[in-house]
């Protein structure tokens, strides 16, 4: 086996999962302006109700998968009439909010643990088998659906923000909401269609982890963090630079499992996001110091 | 009895976390994440020190407390570049990093596994061993913390670290060293900390990485933020609060199993209804200010 390619095949696969999840993170990060911690639930709340409708109630994969990014989307649009929109409109600041998501993670992820419980489930139903020689590596099946499905995701996610009506007023609000509803644009409606397009992602996203590894109830957040990593190395805006991040995040983690030890992956996330963050402290706020609003 | 005493010095053990923590994320209003990494450095230098040396605890102490200042020393200068929701991502960071090196620095640290056997507190030759002696010392310990709390807060740097938490470019103004004084307040609340992490290592004899994970770090950040941020009463009695919740759990005759995720799940309401609190106070002092004005 050519290790080259193996690890050229592994960061490959990683940085279109990681690419996945930060997109539909910075979807919702534009519309909210937030660090919605709360955009975990959606990762786990996608696996766990395929598991339910796949596993537990025996339906086709091709029926549980759509019911399950339906559910998902119902779910987070829910948590955003009924709790995210309520509380914006008291004007609380964004770590106040962020703090919010962070408790509504908590209580949903306990209860998919109560329900569940807290051991790993696996999706798998098929046999497990080698996979695919490629260039001297091996990728398995899921792994290229992994890839085919991101990349046509993101094309279609890409098309719609960039081609529909609706896509545009979601950029509009998202760069200057008072202009924006100046001009007859509903801030209303352009958050809710960014949900529906990020927690239909994030569905997405949480159903292609789980088929390729194991899902847990707390998967979510790790995932989730390692998105915001991604986000903050690749700054905001374009897709690329996103997409930059995203390789750079999954190329050192690859490296440090290859060099170091698999151990060390997660340090390895953070010590980049800590540099980043150091020199470049900016980030994608743009605000350094805490200032009074007059 | 036996197992009212256990309760009561974990009381004072998350007291003294907690109310070290206000300091920060209360007055100074910077939202760290990573204390359980104070609490963790506290406990691992007393527990390899004793272990392996046989020094005296009182030394314990005092290497553990200017170890975890200068540990601090140099999170504060890297997180101090951050605000808000960047200050609670980039300590979270930090706290994962912590928490791997305790978890994977297997030669001193002995990995997952943590270090048995370490010997009860002693001062002067007088050891700490039975559980009404060693609930005295917690007391005391967390006496002195809260006296010392109490001045700092309510002397000029506390007025200080107040008005920085607000507007960072007017405390400025009036010739008050915002950077220095965000720093000073962040080393004093981590070497507390080691404290709290000193005293728990030779309370329970046995400690491993799990105890000081980030999960450890939202927990003891919720206590603050139910406690009432700058509230040091108010966080004592949440800390009593979150610490008996699962005795309450199991009183009522809920399962242990199912007792852990109840408890997260009302911590976490608890912490959504609090900042919804925040909020609706601060909207109603808005729209008072707004009618006086008029």
């Amino acid at each position: 086996m050519d290790i080259t390619a193996q690890l050229t095949i592994n960061i490959f696969v990683l940085t279109f999962i990681l690419f996945l999840i930060s997109y539909s993170f910075s979807v919702i990060f534009y519309a909210l302006k937030f660090i919605d911690i709360g955009h975990a639930i959606a990762l786990v709340f996608g696996a766990y109700v395929t598991y339910f409708t796949n596993i537990q109630l025996d339906l086709s994969l091709w029926i549980s998968i759509p019911t399950s990014i339906g559910f998902t989307i119902v779910f987070m649009l829910a948590i955003n009439q009924w709790i995210y929109k309520p509380l914006q409109k008291r004007k609380l600041e964004s770590w106040q909010m962020m703090v919010i998501s962070l408790g509504l993670y908590i209580v949903v992820q306990n209860v998919i643990s109560l329900i569940w419980g807290n051991d790993s489930l696996s999706l798998r139903t098929w046999q497990v088998k080698a996979g695919h020689e490629f260039l001297g590596a091996y990728i398995t099946d899921v792994q290229i659906i992994t890839v085919v499905v991101s990349i046509v995701l993101l094309v279609l996610s890409w098309l719609f923000l960039e081609k529909t009506n609706i896509g545009r007023q979601i950029k509009a609000v998202s760069s200057n909401p008072e202009l924006s509803g100046i001009f007859g644009i509903s801030r209303n409606r352009a958050v809710v269609w960014s949900f529906i397009l990020g927690a239909g992602l994030a569905a997405c996203a949480g159903i292609l982890i789980a088929a390729d590894t194991d899902m847990t109830p707390t998967m979510g957040f790790n995932w989730l963090l390692y998105a915001v990593v991604a986000m903050i190395i690749g700054g905001m805006g374009k897709m690329r630079y996103l997409l930059l991040g995203c390789l750079l995040l999954a190329t050192a983690q690859h490296l440090a499992a290859y060099y170091l030890d698999s151990k060390w992956m997660n340090a390895t996330a953070y010590i980049i996001l800590i540099a980043f963050l150091y020199f470049r402290p900016y980030g994608f706020s743009g605000k350094r110091i805490k200032k009074a609003e007059i | 009895m036996e197992y009212i005493l256990h309760l009561a010095i974990l009381i004072c053990i998350y007291t003294i976390l907690s109310q070290s923590l206000s300091l920060v994320a209360g007055y100074s209003g910077q939202i760290s994440l990573a204390h359980a990494g104070f609490y963790g450095i506290g406990a691992y230098t007393t527990a390899l020190m004793s272990v392996n040396f046989g020094t005296p605890s009182l030394l314990n102490l005092l290497v553990a407390l200017l170890l975890s200042g200068i540990i601090a020393f140099i999170v504060s200068k890297v997180a101090v570049k951050t605000i808000d929701d960047y200050y609670i991502i980039i300590t979270l960071g930090i706290q994962v990093v912590i928490f791997s090196i305790m978890n994977n620095w297997q030669s001193i640290t002995n990995g997952p596994l943590g270090i048995p056997g370490i010997p009860s507190f002693k001062i002067l030759g007088f050891a700490f061993e039975s559980k009404i002696s060693f609930l005295l010392l917690s007391a005391t310990f967390t006496a002195l913390v809260w006296y010392l709390l109490h001045r700092i807060t309510s002397s000029p740097f506390g007025t200080v670290l107040r008005a920085l938490s607000e507007d960072e470019v007017y405390t400025n103004s009036l010739g008050k060293n915002v950077h220095n004084a965000k720093i000073t307040s962040f080393v004093i609340s981590g070497m507390l900390a080691s404290i709290a992490g000193v005293l728990y290592a030779h309370y329970i004899s046995y400690i491993d990485p799990t105890s000081f994970t980030v999960d450890e770090s939202i927990f003891i950040l919720s206590i603050v933020i139910i406690g009432g941020m700058r509230n040091l009463k108010g966080i004592f009695f949440a800390a009593m609060f979150l610490v008996l919740l699962p005795e309450a759990l199991r009183f009522v005759g809920m399962p242990s199993s199912i007792a852990a995720n109840m408890r997260q799940i009302i911590y976490g309401i608890a912490l959504i209804l609090v900042i919804y609190r925040m909020g609706v106070k601060k909207y109603n002092s808005r729209k008072r200010q707004a009618t006086e004005t008029i």
